[in-house]
């Protein structure tokens, strides 16, 4: 009897293992060839954006993008939209498999990450054309300068992201308490606050919330302290920190910060907000619109002045960066001075509920035509320092304080209680010295 | 005469046997390929074997690399031999995070097992709408870990959700479940044998589906009591798919991403971080690839020695 696998009619088995092994082949070349190519070969300036609002604003942008007609030589431009989950992978896999985009907006601290790795290109001629066209004196002041840098200009920042105290003015009225100005207004209303069943320092830190770190810091900060000092050096055990973390220690002890704020994710806050829980508290621009709120109670509070008299907040730069793989240099520039010039259809649509970097948008009717807006220009924007303060100059090390383990785990031991204010910076302080690269 | 009966009525049961049986146990004849037959299946085998190899073996070699050099994603950085390695092993946060795994694993895989089991042996018995039932067990398993984290977190994130509230007007307290590290490690495993007891019942109900019915009355006839039933034929006979069952199961726990990381994110102040949260945090969040990488390895490393111990318990209890 004969195996059915040895002979076949007109099939024979060599022919058919010949067979198996092309077919298995040929997905190995084509996957062994697509190395060899790079995605910016097809003759675009590929344009990755993130979801920065709701989906109608990457409708704008890619509209905008679509709309770019190049001069000269020049090469078109695509646009694409690319998911905050897991971004940095997806940024990073791209740009070692040489199929990246040319321009991107990103992370905050993006742009000095992968110039560290040599993959940015500079944006002198960036800046050079923006003088030319007269949009470089429209900047609102001290924007642009974080990102130069010896070798030259990192990115070109498009929006900032800040961090302000709002308020919801009903809940002050039923507490009978003034809405705070300093440290000490804030601990009285606070306590008046919790009185009324709301929360009196409204933060979160739970799974992908943020805004907690960014309390910690913020109040670091608003007492003269930050994470650096004014040589970019880390300083966390300077008396200053150590003053504003026993003031948070106060507020969580008092029960004025949520006992439950710790494991707070942003839909856990947000509901706090939106359900008229939270009274006072530290949020992005825009908050109304970010939750759904019409009651028109939420207000931009006054900048709180510390116990030193000082007074600053925090804000996130965020900004357009450029990469060495690009079809054309050149036309990677020539498109960002385009796009950097219509950013201001974004804010008219309204679209954007973060600030403006030009002061010309700031003064658009759709955009001044809130009051918070114009309070947070007016007050906020120019107190406001970035994470790397008490230093200027942002660098690769920042994404590692923003996003990293040690911060989320001082700020968390904060929420909880149960530390001292020395034990929590010096633990913070030997987090960030094990993974902030010198 | 009777009690041999009965000894050997559990025995032959033991075996899967009903009363008059054969009781020889299926002919186990070696059948002998032909050499040109077994070069047959080598070469059609073959591209399989090299595919396989390339898709598993370059990314496991390539994260070697990652785990001995000091670079990023992009980059692969300088040759820092077992450095990496060494100062994860002498990191606090790993064996904290490893004690966390170790937990979750144990809670997790035995935990879904208990709970598996008792419902499987629940459906099977007679009872009303079984099947209605047994479809809406499977929902904590089909539904998007996502879907299921986020209800989770209304269930008990904030002192106003409803567990919370439930124990409130009960008059014992407002329990902090995601903000207190005991309870947040006590939450996230008990999220965990909630998503995956449906497998293990699915598991265990197809392995009692394979005991003959007989097996039960001749036990039954000879006297055996309920528990003896359960502990002399039932978890015997279905020992082989119980150990496979704890095998997986043990891999789906140690390498348990989102169930943790949508519910607490690894906190409060990683009471719930498990190694791959920790490796996920390292990597992509302190952008210490190297050390990420080297946890991650040190991880497959003891899953391989799990499994292959659990994997000869099969075996043992093949042969027994």
């Amino acid at each position: 009897m004969t195996s059915p696998l040895s002979t076949t009619a007109g099939f024979s088995r060599r022919g058919f293992l010949g067979l198996a092994a092309a077919a298995a082949t040929v997905p190995l070349l084509a996957a062994c060839g697509g190395g060899s190519s790079t995605a910016n070969s097809g003759g675009t300036v590929k344009f990755w954006d993130m979801p920065w609002a709701a989906p109608a604003y990457n409708d704008a942008a890619k509209k905008i993008v679509d709309a770019y007609v190049p001069t000269g030589s020049n090469l078109k431009a695509s646009y694409q939209t690319i998911q905050w989950n897991n971004f940095y992978q997806t940024f990073s896999s791209a740009i070692a498999s040489k199929t990246g985009p040319a321009v991107s907006t990103g992370g905050g601290f993006q742009a000095f990450q992968f110039e560290q790795q040599g993959q940015i290109a500079y944006a002198d001629k960036v800046v050079e054309a923006l003088k030319s066209n007269g949009m470089y004196d429209d900047f609102l002041p001290g924007v642009l300068e974080p990102f130069k840098t010896d070798k030259g200009y990192v990115a070109i920042p498009w929006q900032l992201d800040m961090r302000v105290m709002w308020y919801r003015s009903s809940l002050f009225e039923k507490a009978g308490v003034a809405v705070p100005t300093d440290w000490p207004s804030l601990l009285e209303a606070g306590k008046a606050l919790k009185n009324i069943g709301a929360v009196g320092f409204a933060i979160g830190a739970g799974a992908g919330n943020f805004l907690g770190n960014h309390a910690s810091i913020m109040m670091m900060v608003n007492n003269g302290g930050g994470v650096f000092n004014k040589d970019g050096e880390l300083d966390v055990m300077n008396d200053r920190n150590v003053e504003a973390v026993e003031f948070l220690l106060e507020l969580v002890s008092n029960g004025i910060i949520d006992p439950a704020a710790v494991s707070y994710t942003s839909d856990n806050l947000n509901a706090q907000w939106k359900d008229s829980k939270a009274g006072y508290g530290m949020f992005t621009a825009g908050l109304p619109g970010r939750i759904g709120d019409t009651t028109g109670e939420l207000l931009v509070a006054d900048p709180l002045t510390g116990p030193h008299g000082d007074k600053a907040s925090i804000m996130f730069p965020n900004n357009i960066m450029m990469y060495k793989n690009t079809p054309s240099q050149e036309s990677s520039e020539a498109f960002l001075v385009d796009y950097l010039g219509k950013l201001k259809d974004l804010w008219q649509q309204k679209l954007v509920t973060s600030l403006p970097v030009f002061k010309s948008i700031t003064e658009l009717p759709e955009f001044a035509s809130d009051p918070n807006n114009v309070k947070i220009v007016k007050e906020w924007q120019p107190i406001s320092k970035n994470f790397a303060a008490q230093g200027s100059t942002l660098n690769a090390g920042l994404a590692v304080l923003d996003g990293g383990q040690a911060i989320n785990q001082f700020t968390q031991t904060i929420l909880t209680g149960k530390t001292d204010a020395k034990s929590a910076l010096q633990a913070f302080k030997t987090g960030l010295e094990s993974t902030i690269k010198k | 005469m009777s009690t041999t009966t009965t000894k050997s009525g559990l025995a032959r049961a033991r075996q899967g046997l009903a009363p008059g049986g054969p009781g020889g146990g299926a002919p186990n004849r070696k059948s002998k390929l032909s050499a040109q037959t077994r070069r047959t299946f080598f070469w059609l085998l073959l591209p399989s074997i090299v595919l396989l190899i390339l898709i598993n073996g370059y990314p496991l070699i390539y994260a070697g690399v990652q785990a001995t050099h000091d670079g990023s994603l992009i980059e692969t950085g300088n040759f820092v031999g077992v450095d990496n390695f060494a100062s994860v092993v002498a990191s606090e946060a790993f064996w904290k995070a490893a004690r966390f795994t170790l937990l979750f694993t144990i809670v997790g895989v035995f935990g879904s097992w208990a709970v598996g089991l008792g419902l499987a042996l629940l459906l099977r018995t007679k009872i009303p709408a079984g099947g209605l039932f047994k479809v809406l067990l499977l929902l904590p398993w089909v539904v998007p870990i996502v879907v299921s984290s986020t209800a989770w977190n209304w269930l008990v994130g904030t002192p106003d959700s409803l567990i919370p509230a439930m124990f409130r007007n009960l008059g014992l307290g407002t329990p902090l479940f995601l903000a207190d590290p005991t309870l947040a490690a006590i939450t996230v495993m008990v999220f965990k044998v909630w998503v995956s007891f449906p497998f293990m019942m699915m598991m265990t109900s197809a392995a009692l589906a394979s005991v003959d019915g007989t097996v039960y009355e001749a036990a039954s006839m000879d006297g055996a009591s309920r528990w003896q039933q359960f502990s002399q034929i039932t978890l015997p006979l279905t020992a082989r798919s119980t150990y496979i069952s704890w095998i997986l199961m043990t891999i789906f726990c140690v390498n348990d991403f989102p169930t943790i990381y949508l519910l607490t994110g690894g906190g409060p102040v990683d009471a719930t971080t498990s190694l791959v949260v920790l490796a996920y945090r390292t990597v992509f969040q302190d952008f210490q690839t190297g050390p990420g990488v080297a946890i991650a390895f040190l991880m497959t490393i003891t899953l391989v020695v799990v499994s292959v111990l659990l994997y000869r318990q099969i075996r043992k209890s093949s042969v027994e």
